[in-house]
């Protein structure tokens, strides 16, 4: 088993585990779909504001659905005490780890795409010249949701009260993420100049690099029986 | 070897409190009586000689804590996660009086009691995670894992934090240019004097403090394994006889 080979293994095992249950996905995406409905009840009699705000609602929604995904990653480990087994196992550690993220990360991108032509149907958006731009920014933030997440979802899921404390833990951490989204998001939907919200994406990058990396060393310590 | 350099240091602990509350008083006297009042602000700067030594405070426990996390999780000290547990609980305290100093100091200044400022968002997001860091060490059961968790929390935390000061400071002025200065105040000698007194004392008594509560976590583990012994031992001589 190589490093690549574990990390495929992984990926395949949530893949096939959620094409059986589909548990995950359509949580996900019923809630993600109310919490949609109730932001276009609240902001879309007045068009203007919600224009203003969409970035914001956008980045809400997604961080939201995505922390429901993000804590089923590991509680399904726990049916069976498959997740003993996942410790015990010779495979290294940081492999399960970018296993696991990027399998959070195919279904929290699967969900964020099929959840975009929602918000450009109830909120009239013009996203057709920015689209590539869009689809990027989307990738790079649930990078670093996924990056902080799944190490602290695999954390939380050995506590009590663990619904509470992944958000308690994963959204103050986020905040660069939050901000650098929302910013780069207002930017390409108000079509403006690249050049003016690049550094939010250059922002998303660094988040990405730093914290891929810093999650990768410290699983071992999380994932350690 | 820190073990040892802990207990050695504990015994002056009574120095580092009396020497505190020494540059304490005396940078408040100096603070608040002996200082001129501001040409712009006047009197109300006087909140200054509290509120920014609070805040530098705040950062030198994170700091502890950061720190310390990494030790721990290198030599896995239990000593070291005490005093891990005890300067998270102190930079709660003072990063929360630092908000509230802050907050008082910014109504007759900015004319507003919050306002989005990079300096505001990272000690908003570093009480959230102080916060969150004393919540999960109260939820973990496993008294294996408890060090070990928190400290990985701490650690992603202190690497977070400038880049949590950077994205604010961007946001904010990419918004709107910054309406906030501390105009005018130039630090002259009677102002800087009263202010490293008194940072001193703050960071005299955060050590004090932390030595204080470090030892009474300490003691507290030691009671614990040694009430679990002699219950075990009980347990024993009953079921023998």
């Amino acid at each position: 088993m190589t490093f690549f080979s574990i990390i495929q293994w992984v990926v395949w095992k949530d893949l096939i585990s959620e094409l059986r249950s589909r548990e995950t996905l359509s949580s996900m995406l019923f809630f993600a779909l109310i919490v949609i409905l109730v932001f276009s009840f609240s902001f879309s009699m007045d068009q203007d504001a919600a224009q203003q705000l969409i970035a914001g609602i956008i980045w809400v929604s997604f961080a939201f659905t995505g922390i429901i995904g993000l804590g089923k990653s590991f509680t399904a480990e726990l049916q069976n005490d498959a997740i003993e087994y996942l410790q015990m196992s010779p495979a290294p550690k940081g492999a399960i780890y970018l296993g696991k993220m990027l399998g959070n990360l195919l279904f929290m991108l699967v969900v964020e795409v099929m959840l975009f032509p929602l918000f450009v149907l109830f909120f009239n958006l013009d996203i057709v010249e920015e689209i590539g731009i869009l689809l990027l920014i989307f990738f790079l933030a649930t990078v670093g949701l996924s990056a902080v997440g799944t190490l602290f979802s695999a954390l939380t899921v050995q506590v009590r009260a663990r619904e509470v404390m992944l958000p308690v833990l994963l959204l103050p951490l986020a905040v660069p993420v939050m901000i650098a989204a929302v910013e780069a998001t207002r930017g390409a939907l108000n079509a403006q100049p690249f050049a003016i919200y690049s550094q939010w994406i250059e922002l998303l990058t660094v988040f990405d690099i730093i914290f891929t990396v810093a999650s990768f060393w410290l699983f071992e310590l999380i994932l350690d029986s | 070897m820190m073990n040892r350099f802990i207990r050695r240091i504990q015994r002056f602990k009574g120095w580092f409190g009396a020497i505190s509350a020494m540059c304490i008083f005396y940078g408040l006297y100096l603070g608040l009586l002996d200082s001129p009042p501001d040409y712009y602000q006047g009197e109300v700067v006087r909140i200054m000689y509290v509120h920014v030594p609070l805040a530098h405070t705040a950062l030198l426990a994170y700091m502890t804590l950061f720190i310390g996390s990494l030790w721990y999780l290198w030599k896995r000290d239990p000593l070291v996660d005490n005093m891990c547990q005890a300067a998270a609980g102190i930079t709660v305290a003072f990063t929360t009086l630092a908000l509230i100093t802050g907050a008082i100091w910014a109504k007759p200044t900015w004319n507003t009691w919050w306002t989005w400022d990079p300096k505001l968002v990272s000690f908003a997001v570093l009480l959230l995670i102080v916060s969150g860091y004393l919540m999960l060490r109260t939820f973990v059961e496993d008294p294996d894992k408890v060090g070990r968790y928190a400290a990985v929390l701490a650690i992603v935390g202190g690497i977070d934090l400038p880049i949590i000061y950077f994205s604010a400071e961007w946001w904010r002025t990419l918004h709107q240019p910054l309406s906030i200065s501390m105009r005018g105040v130039s630090m002259t000698g009677d102002i800087l004097l009263p202010l490293s007194i008194m940072s001193l004392g703050f960071n005299l008594l955060f050590i004090y403090m932390l030595m204080i509560r470090t030892q009474m976590l300490y003691l507290t583990n030691l009671l614990e394994a040694k009430k679990g012994r002699l219950l075990s031992q009980i347990h024993l001589s009953q079921s023998t006889s």
